[in-house]
Parts: structure tokens; C-alpha cells; sequence
């Protein structure tokens, strides 16, 4: 019962959201006291007033990627995909954090906020513009964006609380270890335990859904030893998180991840010397690679128990080599199309083989010169809708992409931003003065005094070409 | 409240917990007993929140700790909720105001979960993670879950990684040479429309669909390339029998029939191996085995709904290897609706192979005996009489009674002695069965058979119903002069002594002449409707009138 009660909790403040951000996009294009605005704030009065008045008051906060409603996560509701995302981008142009509902709202004190966020974003200043005019309310109030970032930075710094980074450091590892472990239970013909590579992803489930960001940045670091067991995590940590933008719930994405994480464990077939061979492989040596997709399902079929986990690691594992068109390994005779899972799975396979130095090719490339090739594929070998929600989410500047902005600084990009792909948050590793520095990180979407931005990226360049070691930035 | 007290109440709450494990394992939800302990254990958490928001345990190994004072010790492996929950990185569980009755008995139903026993897929810490509890919190260890001793994989990751430190030198270059580098090609933003998401929700319905059926297209398809992969049959056969399995224990009949077929296309399809043959042959016999028909017992006794269709489909799979197994599960199932489908797949299955069907009469459960008689007789086969005579003598009287049924429906000359013998049966109510088998077979000897046991002097003595019951079945005989001759001087009969017996019988023959319904019995029964006897008078105006309307 009281989960259900959860759920319906969540749909109400999900339609709240989605009701507000229907006012304003209606607002942008009709006059605040049109029919159609009157008529779209009709419908988010009774949905917004019961709860202000059973909670005393409703806060809506933008924190990172997510909407917190009175300090509680408003989970992802795909329906509303485009008008959250629109909601999003426009409080983060005004960078408006907080809407605070402190009594019961009627329609002219939403009529007011309209005006204020029609104003604010054509203003120079608009935090301030759309501050300055909601003080006239005593219904809603609005407060500047927290950037999160920088207080968990300042938490790490003063020692406080929980190191976020840490907790996330120990999950990544805990998960490469556990991957090493199975592998080798494998190799000496142990059982492998479903049980607890559940509880591993469970655990990245958790970090995913507390701050993607922090996961997806340790999966830009490629220079382990041990490639082969990173690679299975990164892609494990990179299809769970492109799974949470589309929507799929905690258990779905639990069965994602170790999907994921399965992936290749048919690799364990293949000897050693092939497997890391400095040269590129002979006929024979791909044909044996190419199997790996079957080893893999006789791998996991070996595990013993068998429940819908293992047959959704099993379609992965069979599937993520053969391409939407077919054109991939293994060859298949009476087949439909691929699984969602094994679509989610290639496109991060490929992406985090192809920005890894330990795969066929040997060479990495940049992470944003893979999603250009990558871009050529879609919509033949590799999915092209899921890619546009992968780019959506790596951000056309992927986190690890060193980029060089228009102030003559070099950075590393530290994190995507959704709102803006292009703006991500940048780590300055050379200032304008030509000097290696560490720091700051700097928002890409900040503007100056005329509505500037302040930085802008000009170009991207190849970290492995010049040597630059992200562990040092990013660990 | 003080430390003391608080403590002694948390102690409380702790036992009431462990008695409630124990009563939620031994009770069903509905029992009084399971509802009573759950509320006792809802209000002691209820009352605590009165006075504090949280209530926090700590977990050791063989201990449980509150504000640090151990109020739960057990030193002992069995039995000891310490360990149950620290063995899977359990550290700290945290109950917190607010906490509804739902979500207490969610918890208290995963704790009573005998993970060693049962076939659970989940330890404790992902069952408390799936439930995703509002008002139940946990920490836990996950290095528990990690397998290489002795090594601490992140620190070494870490300093092997930070070992490689970066060129300094060549992030200078990178910096001088800035514009002469090359633009990367660029990636376009691209925004979501609306067509977007509606393909998407479709995707993600879609998903939502059975995945047996993919699964057996992978495995057929790696069987397919098994002539290239080596000796992989053996695996894939396994594989495919395990899918079974599994479709069968979530009462998917669908997909196994799907499976089923796709083997048998594979035996038929000249371009497969003779390996391929075989092992497929092997495969189509797995559906009627114990394993599988056990499993399908389970199901059909849970509350999954199988078509009617769908099931017959299923049956259509097996052949009289399943019979044993399907018989066994006939006796063990608990839901009275669904012997009924199991009844009709035995028929089917009986059709095919009665001798393996009747050596189920075997059985020493009565009940399952006397359902196996009614299959044979739904069957019809009279190659079956062979195996029901041998149950004629059966103990229980229930299956003596279906084994007659049987054999006067079978019919066939042999089984007039063995009937013959069933007249004088200790019981009622089997000699009444006898006498209407024997009236089934119809034959000559039959008729004689029963025309003997009414001379028989101690036919008198039997109950007036049953005798009635061997008239009945006599008056199938209505054309036979013979008969009508027998039952007119019955009714005419005269005793000096035992006349109330007497008039019995006279009744006996009126209400045959009515049932045979010859005119010209009419006379007498009009002479003997008058006769002061009730009986005799009722059954007499009964048969006059049955006959004087033809019916």
C-alpha cells in the first residue's frame, strides 16, 4: 500500500512539474492572459494547491540533472521527457535553483511568474530580473541555482560529511574486483554467484541515481592495467546510465547493468596472447574473437540459476557484436530484431572500446571523434535513436574531452551538462597564461555581464597525443 | 524517556520481531495468529515513535547493537538474526517514524525467508533494495561481496594509474600548437521530438515481452552453427532443457510448445546433422518428464491462469512416458478444478498407451485409483477390463464401485463372473453398482445372472431399495417374455411367512411391469392395487399410471 501511495506521490509531483512547464512554453508563444495559458494554469492549480496545503508549502528544486519536490527526488517520468527537459534548461538560463510555493497559489500569482520569466530571459541579468519581480509575491518565491559541484568539492576539501567521490571511488573498484573475481572463478571452473554481481550493480544503481556524473567521470579513465575488467564496468556503468535517461525503473536497470557488465565474458575463451596480442589479428584469431558472443551465452548459461537476469545477460552477450543491420558477428539464420538491452549495450561497448587503447584497434580516440564516427553509424549497424539519447547524455563533449576554449585555456571536461551539450563543466589544466594549473572548474554555460558566455570550447584535442594522464585529474 | 527504559523497550521491540519471524513463517497471511502478531509487532514500533523518529540497529557478526548497548546475542550459527543479516553486508538497519503496517510486514516476510533453503534469487540486502522502503533504511558492506583476498584492487589501481603521470612537456606542446591542430568533425546537438518518444514508449512496452522466446532463438541458433563451434551440443541441450524448465516454473506452456515444435522441425528438416537428430530427439521427450510434470503440477495449483487450449497444446507434446508423473501429480494436487484438466490429459495420453495407464491401478492411493477407472472409462477401451478386473476386489469400497461402473460400461462376457461375485459384496451400495454393470452388458447370461440372484433365498432379506435396484435394472430386458412372465407370478406370489418381505417383493415386480410398461400387465396390477399393503399399493398405482400414459 504504501508503495503505491509512493507511486502515485510521484505522478502527482511529476505532473505538477510537467503542468508548469506547460504554462511556460504556452506563455512563450501566447500572451500570459491568453485563453490557452488561463486554461493550462486552470489545470496546475488543483494539482499544486492540496499538496501546498497538507505539506505547508511546496518546494520545487532543480539539483544537478533532477527535480527534488520538498527535498524528495521526483523520479525520471518519460512521458514528460521533452517539458522536463525544457523546464530544466530555462531555470538553469535564469539560473532560478528553487520555485517556492509558500501558500496556496492562485492564477494571478502565476500570472506574475510568467511575466517574470518572459523577463528575465530576455535580460541581461536574469536571476536577478526575475528575483527582483517575484518579490512582489507573497506566494512564490524563487532562489539561485545550488551549484552542487562545487559544494561537494568544498565538502571533500573541509573533510566533511560523506566524501561522495570516495563512496563512488570504492563502488567503481569494488566493481572492476568483483569482475576480475569472476572471471577468474570462471577460468578454474567455480560457480559464479548471480546473487552478488547483483549487489554489485545495486550499488551503482544507487550512485547512478544519487549523481551520474561522479560514475561516468571514472569511466573516462582508460589506463588500467587490467583493461579487459574496466571495460566491462565502464560499459555496465554507461548503459545503466543511458537506461535512467530512458526512463527504465531501478529493477530494469539492475538487469541492465549486469547485462551489461556480462557482456564479454565470452572473451575468457579466447587465450591471453590472443586476446592482448601488440599485432593485429590473423583470419584465424578474428574467427575465434567472433565467438566470443557465443561463449559468452555458454558462460552465463553455466552460472546455474537461471531467472530473467540471466536471460537478459545471455541476449547481450549473443547480440551486442551483431549490429541493428545485421552486418555484425555472430551470423544469424531465423532471427527478429535485436533486444533493447543489446542495442543499449553496443553503443557503449563501442564507445568505451573505441576511447580505450586496449582494443583491436589499439588506438584511442578522443571521445568526441568517437561519437562523430559513432554518428555514422546510427541509424545502420548502431541504434539511431538510442544514439541521440547517448549523445544526450556523454554530451557532445564527453567527460574526459580535452578541449581548448576561446580564452586560450586548455581544460578537461568534468562533467556533461544536459540542458546545455555543448557547455559542459570544464577542469582549466592551462590558464590563459599558458600555465599548467589544476583548477578551477569552470561552468561553460556562465555568461558575463552582456549575456556572454564566458568561455566557449574552439576545439578539441587528443589527450593520448600529448600524454595526459586523466587519472591525475580525475581520481 | 531514559536510556534504561529506552533500551528495555528496543529489547522488546527485538523480541517481538524474532517472535514475529517465527509466527509469519508458520501461519498464512489470513490466520488470525499471523494478523494478531503482525499488529503486536506494528504497535510496539507505533508507541516507540511517539517519543524518537528513528530507531537504529546496529549489526555484528552474533550481535545486535542499539546505541551501543547490545540487546541481541547469539552465539550460536542457527537461528541467529545477527548473522542473517550481517553474512550479506548488512551493518545498519534503521526503522523510521512513519513507518506503515505494509512496509513492516514486507520486512518481517523477507526475514522470515530461509535463504539456504530456498530457492530465492536475492540475498537479504537486494530483497531490502528491491522493496525500496520508505521508512526502512539500510547500510551495508559491500566488500563481503568481493572474492580476491589480500588484495586491495582499488589502491593499487590507483597507484598504478597515477604512476603514469602526465607529460607536462607535451601538454605545452598541445598548448603552443593550438591553431594549427585540426578541428574535430562536429557532433551536432540533437533534440528529441515528439515522434521520438512516442517510438520510444514503444520500444519500452515492447520490452516488457516474454524473453523465452529469444532465448530459444539464440540457443537454436548456436545449435545451427554447432558443427563449427565443436562439441557444444551437449551444453545447448542442457541450455534448452533448463529453458523449459524455467518457462514451465512461470507457466509460459506457450513458449515450450514453441520450442517443442522448433525441435521437431529441426528432426524433420533433412539438412540437419544426425547429431542434431538426436540430441533434439532427446529434447522432445523432456516435457513429459517428472521434472516438468512435476513443475506442472505446481503451476496448475498456483493461481496462473492456463488456457484451456494452451494446456491441451502442452499435452499434445508428451507421450506415455508422461502418464506416471501426470498420475502422480493427479494425486498430489490440492485445487479440485484442476484435477479436471489433468483427468482429460491422461484420457488423451491414456488413448495412446492403455496398458501403461492401467499399471497406475497400482497406486495405493484410493482416490488416485478411482480416478484412474474413471479415465479408463472415458476412454472406452475394453482392452483396459483386463487391468479394472484386477481392481474388483480393491479395499476401499469407493474404488470397488468405480471398477464396476467401468466394467458395465467396458461390457464384454468376462466380466460377468467377477460382477457375479461383486452381488454379494459386503457393501450396499457395490452390490448395487454390480447388479446395474451386469444390467449394462445386457447379455443373456446377465439377465440369468440376475434372474438367479433374486430366486436366491437370500435375496429376500435385502434392504426393499436394493432389490428394487435389481427389478430396475431387470426391466431392461421389457421384451423378453421370460421376464414378464417371471415378474407377473412374482407379483401373484403367495407366503405364509416373512410376508412383509413378501409384499416387498411383489412391489418390486409392479414397479418393473411399470418400467417395462406392457399393457397387458394391466389386469393383474389393477387386482393388486387394492391389496391393503402400502407399498405394494403405491408402487402398483405408479407403474398402472406409467403405463396407462406410455411413458
Amino acid at each position: 500500500m504504501a508503495i503505491e501511495e509512493d507511486k502515485s506521490l510521484q505522478k502527482s509531483v511529476a505532473e505538477i512539474i510537467n503542468q508548469l512547464s506547460i504554462i511556460l512554453k504556452t506563455a512563450l508563444i501566447h500572451e500570459p492572459t491568453n485563453i490557452a495559458v488561463r486554461t493550462a494554469i486552470e489545470k496546475l492549480l488543483p494539482l499544486l494547491n492540496p499538496m501546498i496545503e497538507s505539506e505547508k508549502g511546496v518546494t520545487l528544486e532543480l539539483i544537478g540533472e533532477f527535480f527534488y519536490i520538498n527535498n524528495t527526488r521526483v523520479r525520471y517520468a518519460l512521458e514528460y521527457l521533452l517539458n522536463f527537459d525544457f523546464l530544466t534548461k530555462e531555470l538553469r538560463r535564469r539560473e532560478a535553483g528553487s520555485i517556492i510555493f509558500n501558500n496556496l497559489i492562485r492564477p494571478a500569482d502565476i500570472q506574475l511568474f510568467i511575466k517574470a520569466f518572459i523577463a528575465s530571459g530576455l535580460s541581461d541579468a536574469p536571476y536577478e530580473k526575475m528575483l527582483s519581480m517575484m518579490n512582489e509575491s507573497q506566494n512564490i518565491k524563487i532562489d539561485k541555482i545550488k551549484k552542487i559541484l562545487e559544494d561537494r568539492l568544498k565538502k571533500i576539501g573541509e573533510g566533511e560529511e560523506v566524501d561522495t567521490r570516495k563512496v563512488i571511488k570504492k563502488t567503481y573498484f569494488n566493481a572492476v574486483s568483483f569482475t576480475k573475481g569472476v572471471m577468474n572463478k570462471i577460468r578454474s571452473g567455480e560457480r559464479v554467484d548471480m546473487k552478488k554481481a547483483k549487489r554489485i550493480v545495486e550499488s551503482m544503481v544507487d550512485q547512478l541515481l544519487e549523481d551520474e556524473h561522479l560514475l561516468l567521470s571514472l569511466t573516462a579513465l582508460k589506463d588500467y592495467d587490467e583493461y579487459t575488467y574496466h571495460h566491462m564496468v565502464n560499459v555496465s556503468v554507461l548503459s545503466m546510465a543511458l537506461g535512467l535517461r530512458l526512463g527504465l525503473n531501478r529493477l530494469a536497470l539492475t538487469e541492465l547493468g549486469l547485462a551489461a557488465l556480462y557482456h564479454d565474458i565470452g572473451k575468457i575463451e579466447i587465450p591471453y596472447e590472443v586476446l592482448n596480442k601488440p599485432s593485429s589479428f590473423t583470419d584465424d584469431e578474428w574467427k575465434m574473437i567472433k565467438k566470443h558472443p557465443i561463449w559468452g551465452v555458454k558462460a552465463i548459461l553455466g552460472f546455474g540459476r537461471f531467472g530473467s537476469a540471466t536471460i537478459r545477460s545471455v541476449i547481450v552477450s549473443f547480440e551486442h557484436h551483431m549490429n541493428c543491420d545485421f552486418s555484425g558477428y555472430p551470423q544469424v539464420k531465423k532471427y527478429t530484431e535485436l533486444d533493447l538491452y543489446s542495442r543499449i549495450v553496443a553503443l557503449a561497448d563501442q564507445y568505451d572500446a573505441m576511447t580505450s587503447s586496449r582494443v583491436y584497434s589499439r588506438t584511442p580516440i578522443p571521445p568526441d571523434k568517437t561519437l562523430s564516427i559513432m554518428m555514422e553509424h546510427a541509424g545502420t549497424k548502431l541504434d539511431a535513436l538510442l544514439y541521440k539519447f547517448f549523445i544526450n547524455m556523454v554530451g557532445i563533449f564527453p567527460i574526459g574531452t580535452l578541449v581548448m576554449l576561446n580564452t586560450k585555456e586548455i581544460g578537461l571536461v568534468y562533467e556533461s551538462n544536459m540542458a546545455f551539450a555543448d557547455r559542459p563543466k570544464v577542469l582549466i589544466i592551462i590558464d590563459d597564461n599558458g600555465k599548467s594549473v589544476r583548477g578551477p572548474i569552470t561552468n561553460l554555460s556562465e555568461k558575463d555581464d552582456n549575456g556572454k558566455y564566458l568561455r566557449t570550447v574552439i576545439k578539441t584535442l587528443d589527450p593520448e597525443k600529448y600524454k595526459i594522464n586523466l587519472a591525475e585529474y580525475f581520481l | 524517556m531514559e536510556q534504561t527504559e529506552d533500551i528495555n523497550i528496543v529489547k522488546d521491540i527485538l523480541q517481538t520481531i524474532l517472535k514475529a519471524r517465527k509466527t509469519l513463517k508458520m501461519y498464512p497471511q489470513n490466520n488470525p495468529m499471523y494478523i494478531k502478531t503482525l499488529e503486536e509487532t506494528y504497535n510496539k514500533f507505533k508507541d516507540f515513535f511517539d517519543f524518537k523518529d528513528e530507531l537504529s540497529f546496529k549489526i555484528g557478526q552474533n550481535s545486535i547493537f542499539y546505541d551501543s548497548e547490545e540487546i541481541y546475542h547469539k552465539a550460536e550459527k542457527e537461528d541467529n538474526l545477527a548473522l542473517f543479516f550481517f553474512k550479506d553486508g548488512l551493518r545498519e538497519l534503521t526503522f523510521k517514524k512513519g513507518l506503515p503496517q505494509e512496509e513492516l510486514e514486507e520486512f518481517l516476510k523477507i526475514i522470515t525467508l530461509d535463504f539456504e533453503r530456498e530457492t530465492v534469487d536475492e540475498d537479504v540486502v537486494t530483497l531490502l533494495w528491491e522493496r525500496d522502503f520508505q521508512n526502512i533504511k539500510h547500510i551495508v558492506d559491500d566488500t563481503v561481496l568481493l572474492d580476491i583476498e589480500g588484495e586491495d584492487y582499488e589502491a593499487k589501481a590507483l597507484s598504478d594509474s597515477k604512476q603514469k603521470v602526465s607529460d607536462i612537456e607535451g601538454l605545452m606542446k598541445a598548448y603552443d600548437e593550438e591553431f594549427r591542430e585540426e578541428d574535430t568533425k562536429e557532433v551536432p546537438i540533437i533534440s528529441f521530438t515528439d515522434k521520438d518518444l512516442k517510438i520510444l514508449m514503444k520500444e519500452l512496452e515492447n520490452d516488457s515481452m516474454n524473453k523465452i522466446e529469444k532465448l530459444s532463438d539464440i540457443l537454436f541458433e548456436i545449435l545451427y552453427q554447432s558443427e563449427e563451434l565443436g562439441g557444444i551440443l551437449e551444453d545447448v541441450l542442457r541450455f534448452l532443457k533448463n529453458t523449459i524448465k524455467f518457462s514451465m516454473g512461470q507457466g509460459d506452456l506457450k513458449s515450450v510448445i514453441q520450442l517443442i515444435d522448433r525441435a521437431k522441425g529441426l528432426i524433420e528438416d533433412p539438412s540437419s546433422t544426425e547429431d542434431i537428430k538426436k540430441y533434439m530427439k532427446l529434447l522432445i521427450t523432456y516435457p513429459g518428464s517428472e521434472e516438468i510434470i512435476n513443475l506442472l503440477g505446481e503451476i496448475l495449483d498456483s493461481n496462473v491462469k492456463i488456457e484451456d487450449d494452451v494446456f491441451m497444446d502442452f499435452i499434445k507434446l508428451l507421450d506415455k512416458r508422461a502418464i506416471v508423473p501426470l498420475v502422480n501429480v493427479l494425486g498430489e494436487l490440492k485445487t479440485f478444478r484442476v484435477r479436471e484438466k489433468v483427468i482429460n490429459a491422461l484420457i488423451f495420453l491414456g488413448k495412446q498407451d492403455i496398458k501403461t495407464l492401467t499399471m497406475t491401478l497400482n497406486d495405493t492411493r484410493w482416490y488416485v485409483v478411482r480416478n484412474i477407472i474413471n479415465i479408463i472409462r472415458k476412454i472406452g477401451d475394453r482392452r483396459a477390463n483386463e487391468y479394472l478386473l484386477k481392481s474388483i476386489k480393491h479395499e476401499d469400497i469407493r474404488v470397488r464401485k468405480e471398477v464396476i461402473r467401468g466394467l458395465g460400461e467396458l461390457g464384454g462376457e468376462e466380466a460377468l463372473q467377477p460382477l457375479k461375485e461383486r452381488l454379494d459384496d459386503i457393501d450396499a451400495g457395490v452390490r448395487i453398482e454390480a447388479v446395474r454393470a451386469i444390467g449394462s452388458i445386457g447379455s443373456t447370461l446377465a439377465k440369468s445372472i440376475i434372474l438367479d440372484k433374486i430366486d436366491d433365498k437370500d435375496f429376500k432379506g435385502r434392504d426393499f431399495e436394493e432389490k428394487k435396484e435389481f427389478y430396475r435394472v431387470l426391466s431392461k430386458w421389457k421384451d423378453d417374455p421370460g421376464i414378464f412372465d417371471f415378474l407377473t407370478k412374482m407379483l401373484k406370489k403367495g407366503f405364509f411367512f416373512l410376508r412383509a418381505r413378501n409384499y416387498e417383493d411383489r412391489a418390486c415386480a409392479a414397479y418393473c411391469l411399470g418400467l417395462i410398461g406392457n399393457k397387458d400387465a394391466l389386469p393383474l396390477l389393477y387386482k393388486q392395487a387394492d391389496s391393503g399393503n402400502k407399498l405394494l399399493d403405491d408402487l402398483t398405482q405408479i407403474a398402472i399410471k406409467r403405463i396407462e400414459r406410455g411413458d
